[in-house]
């Protein structure tokens, strides 16, 4: 620990003449001149505490002309901490009044060159502009903003950019054009990164203008220079810069819709072919992942249709990136292309359309090369039905699932079970328990056992289409062999599931495709696992079925496992009593002397068990059970 | 089988450390850990050490850790547990027996979803549950948390990384000062670290462990005789317990780790036999299909930390017993991180 005074002079002796209680903010000053980083970090972390308990005044004084000197020797740890901690500073100091003293240190921390550091300078600033009143932002923040992006050092014109979305809404006509031409000097900057830093905030300042300006006659949103700057933007020789322009091609777009101007979309929609034919390949990519919300930015059913053929070639990229983000965006651009002509009355009035030009790259999508792209497309390709009508889906989209329903790659099958209902709703599930039942019976074996998962939890929504008879026929034995898994998480979803189907068929159904099914393995059930998951099953069964199957198909097997040579069983008996107890009690109060007679003796017998965790355990249900009875007594 | 190259690191060890050793082990001299008839048992937890626990378990199942304050009060909690524990620590059927976790936290938690979750489900861990994954300390404070919670059904073993040493080159001394901004709950782990049992036994069947066997060590009574509440030794059984692997060469060979031996089928087959035993059961190395078998069944390796180090891509495994002696692997993979570096599973070999 090192004494090391800087000019910050002995504050542990002024404060302990002051006041005895400031005496550990002393400490934490001290501790920021630690020769160890991480020690200052910690410091400087409450640095907030140590600007309450010096007041307004002397943190001003003191403090910030301290952290001034102190901000460009330390490390970029600590810096970055002192950076963050600013932003939070304005009523510490004594109010907005004061904010512009914060400045200079931020104005500093904005050069360092390492990124990190330079993004919270950059933040707090922008959080201490916005307590700033519209005169200390024109005689202030606007000349620190010139200063920086005017710098030689790139360090400083990069942050200088993610500040002029804070202002330029802010100040009058004349110093807007001048900030927007500033800006534009940033955009064609010669260092790229400047220059990409510039294309990466140029949509925020471009929705500040829209917000503020949409419904203002003269063009206080500088149309022109912003059209300028993009266009710019869009021949830039760097790939980097250049798929930046999308961002803001959406922004303008959405710009013009609420101005009611559509005597640019010419220009623009050239822009957007000249960006899909593209040599880079993420350029490409940066426009397909974009692709639903760039059409629809337009407003327009032309150019949403015209876009077609476009969308239809990055399906077919060579760029396996670019087929995967296409694929993401098929049901949102299928949409915009079916609500063409009649919004959204009819989903499926442009089915043809799909049909002729999407359909086919869908089907070689299917069995694109790469697994990614698969899994992607597996996971949209279910959103299509609603679009395409009952008959079509029929035709052209469920060859496709049961092609992905077989494929080698795992999360391809998943992705297409997982989706399912959509299905269901349109072609409805006589169709799905012909065509994908054996599908589902096969995967039910999956050797990935989130696959079997995620079957597990489709099996519910089935059975309640199926009805009991088909369910029994195709489903039952499935449901009863999960229930023997070796995974733990299959065998607990296994005993949920019966739960879920007995609410769906009835507690008659319940007793006897289930509970009796259950009771007959009891023999050969030697193994621990199996009694367990039994017992699991049966605890989930009884808040859904009647006192009498409770008394006289489930509480026996209980009473046959209290003498279980396993502790984990006997715990668990216990539990199961407090459950059985308190269903029967709920069902009919009448059973209070039944409860009386057979479970708390036993419960009371579990409570002095040889292992801890049977006592503990046969205790609490004890404890639940009375209380249940104290309950229904009264 | 890969060897995982840990050496032993003699320049590691701050001048300090000695006396914090010598400080750790005259402790030792306090409980009688020699004697197999003990004369007083742990206490039985009170209802409010159970809320306690109960919510740091919980707090921990979302990977948080817990507080400085909590550490040191569950660190000495778990000694008043482990303390009263044997070096051969005998353990029930049924109980499913893991291998090395390495702070691989996430995959301790699928581990459960595979295994079934602990009290339902008895565990018996073979150590090395810090180190080289990004949550040792999250790992560790939570099978402690469950250890003292419910010490009949789960068993926690020390592995070679359960050391003052090597924790401080292998991440667990870096993960807690970066966590905590000091050392302190690194020392009071490793201070625990010294009580945990070196050795389980299963039934009297199967003879768990970390490391493997030792050329000093014939019988498992010469195991109970040992001293082992101190910082993993350089040399000597209790050291070769916690440092040695199976080779397929017969006899005692000299271990590339630089602690512990290499021990041949012959070895094996004559401890087995000495001490009536169906199968020694052990961890300490990476295995691709996250067990194996070796010198004719007589020993398994069992690895948990699923792509070990995030970047290995083996699987991970577990073994079941059950009350019959029937044994089932479950090999798993690991779980799905949000949030974590996501590293390409095919690795070339020159890194591994």
């Amino acid at each position: 620990m090192e004494e090391n005074h800087i000019s910050f002079s002995t504050p542990k002796s002024n404060m302990a003449e002051n006041n005895q209680d400031l005496y550990p903010i002393a400490l934490l000053m001290d501790e920021l001149r630690y020769d160890d980083v991480a020690s200052r970090v910690q410091a400087m972390k409450r640095l907030d505490t140590i600007a309450i308990a010096l007041g307004p005044e002397r943190t001003r004084s003191e403090l910030l002309q301290y952290l001034d000197e102190v901000v460009t020797d330390d490390e970029d740890e600590v810096i970055c901490i002192i950076a963050e901690e600013l932003g939070k500073f304005v009523p510490l100091i004594g109010g907005p009044q004061y904010a512009v003293l914060l400045l200079p240190i931020l104005e500093k921390i904005s050069s360092v060159e390492e990124p990190v550091v330079r993004d919270k300078a950059v933040e707090s600033l922008n959080l201490i502009g916005e307590t700033l009143s519209d005169a200390q932002i024109d005689s202030e923040f606007v000349p620190l903003v010139e200063k920086l992006a005017k710098d030689q050092w790139f360090s400083s014109c990069v942050a200088s950019t993610g500040l002029f979305k804070g202002i330029v809404a802010r100040v009058d006509s004349e110093k807007r054009k001048n900030l927007l031409n500033l800006y534009f000097s940033l955009i064609k900057h010669e260092i790229p990164l400047v220059r990409k830093s510039s294309a990466t905030h140029l949509p925020e300042i471009v929705d500040q203008l829209s917000d503020k300006f949409a419904n203002v006659d003269n063009d206080e949103f500088n149309w022109n220079i912003i059209y300028e700057m993009f266009q710019v933007l869009i021949v830039d020789h760097q790939d980097s810069v250049k798929f930046l322009s999308v961002e803001v091609l959406i922004c303008m777009l959405e710009f013009l819709h609420k101005i009611g101007n559509k005597t640019h979309h010419e220009a623009l929609l050239q822009n957007v072919l000249n960006l899909i034919n593209d040599p880079s390949w993420r350029v490409k990519y940066m426009i397909a992942n974009r692709f639903e919300k760039l059409v629809e930015a337009f407003h327009d059913d032309q150019i949403s249709l015209s876009l077609i053929g476009e969308f239809a070639g990055l399906m077919k990229d060579h760029e396996p990136e670019v087929r995967k983000a296409i694929s993401e965006q098929l049901p949102g651009y299928v949409r915009l292309v079916s609500e063409t002509g009649n919004h959204g009355l009819q989903p499926d009035a442009n089915k043809d359309i799909i049909i002729k030009e999407i359909i086919p790259c869908v089907n070689s999508l299917s069995e694109d090369e790469s697994e990614v792209v698969r899994a992607a497309l597996a996971s949209q390709i279910t959103g299509l039905a609603p679009y395409l009508g009952n008959e079509a889906t029929i035709e052209h989209l469920l060859p496709i699932f049961l092609h992905m329903l077989n494929d080698v790659f795992s999360e391809v099958r998943l992705n297409i079970i997982s989706n399912l209902q959509v299905v269901n709703e349109v072609i409805g599930i006589e169709r799905l328990s012909n065509s994908l039942l054996p599908a589902i019976t096969s995967l039910a074996q999956d050797k990935q056992w989130r696959v079997r998962l995620a079957i597990i939890e489709q099996i519910p929504l089935l059975a309640e289409q199926l009805g009991v008879s088909f369910f029994d026929e195709g489903l039952g034995q499935l449901c009863m062999g999960w229930l023997d898994d070796p995974v733990y998480s299959i065998r607990e979803a296994a005993v949920n599931n019966l739960q879920k189907l007995t609410q769906i068929f009835g507690e008659e159904w319940a007793r006897k495709d289930l509970i009796l099914r259950i009771l007959e393995r009891q023999d050969d059930l030697i193994n621990f696992i199996h009694r367990i998951t039994s017992l699991f099953a049966f605890m989930k069964l009884i808040p859904v079925v009647r006192n009498e199957i409770i008394k006289t198909d489930i509480y026996p097997f209980f009473e046959r496992l209290i003498k279980d040579e396993v502790p984990n069983i006997r715990f668990n008996v216990a539990k199961a009593y407090q459950v059985i107890g308190e269903t029967l009690l709920a069902n009919d109060p009448k059973e209070a002397p039944v409860i009386e007679s057979t479970i708390i003796p036993q419960l009371v017998q579990l409570t002095n068990d040889e292992d801890v965790d049977v006592r503990f355990f046969a205790t609490k249900s004890l404890e639940g059970v009375k209380k249940a009875l104290s309950n229904y007594v009264n | 089988m890969d060897i995982d190259l840990d050496i032993q690191m003699k320049d590691a060890v701050e001048p300090d450390l000695e006396d914090q050793q010598s400080s750790s082990s005259s402790e030792s001299f306090d409980f009688p850990i020699n004697n197999v008839n003990y004369s007083s048992k742990p206490v039985e937890l009170t209802s409010s050490n159970i809320n306690q626990l109960d919510s740091w378990i919980e707090q921990l199942t979302d990977c948080k850790p817990l507080s400085e304050e909590s550490v040191k009060k569950l660190c000495s909690m778990a000694i008043d547990v482990l303390k009263f524990e044997e070096n051969v620590q005998p353990v029930n059927v049924p109980v499913t027996i893991c291998g090395d976790v390495h702070g691989q936290f996430h995959d301790l938690m699928e581990l459960f979803k595979i295994g079934g979750p602990c009290p339902d489900t008895n565990y018996l861990f073979m150590g090395d549950y810090v180190d080289r994954g990004y949550y040792s300390v999250e790992t560790v404070s939570y099978l402690v948390a469950m250890k003292i919670r419910y010490p009949k059904r789960i068993t926690i073993l020390r592995g070679n990384h359960e050391s003052r040493q090597i924790t401080q080159v292998y991440g667990f001394y870096d993960e807690c000062f970066r966590k905590y901004g000091s050392a302190t709950v690194w020392k009071l782990f490793t201070d625990l670290f010294d009580y945990f049992p070196i050795t389980a036994l299963v039934d009297n069947k199967i003879f768990c462990l970390h490391g493997g066997l030792s050329p000093m060590i014939e019988t498992i009574d010469q195991v109970r005789e040992l001293k082992r509440v101190q910082e993993v030794p350089h040399e000597g059984p209790m050291c070769d317990l916690l440092w040695s692997d199976p080779d397929d060469r017969g006899g005692w060979g000299i271990s590339p780790r630089g602690a512990g031996f290499t021990f041949g089928q012959d070895i094996s087959e004559q401890f087995n036999h000495t001490n009536d035993l169906d199968l020694i059961a052990r961890a300490h190395q990476l295995v691709m299909e996250g067990y194996s078998w070796s010198h004719q069944d007589l020993v398994v390796t069992i690895f948990s930390a699923p792509n070990y180090c995030y970047r290995c891509g083996n699987q991970a495994a577990i073994m079941e017993v059950d009350e019959r002696h029937n044994r089932e692997f479950l090999q798993y993979d690991p779980s799905i991180r949000p949030g974590e570096p996501t590293v390409t599973r095919k690795t070339p070999d020159y890194f591994l």
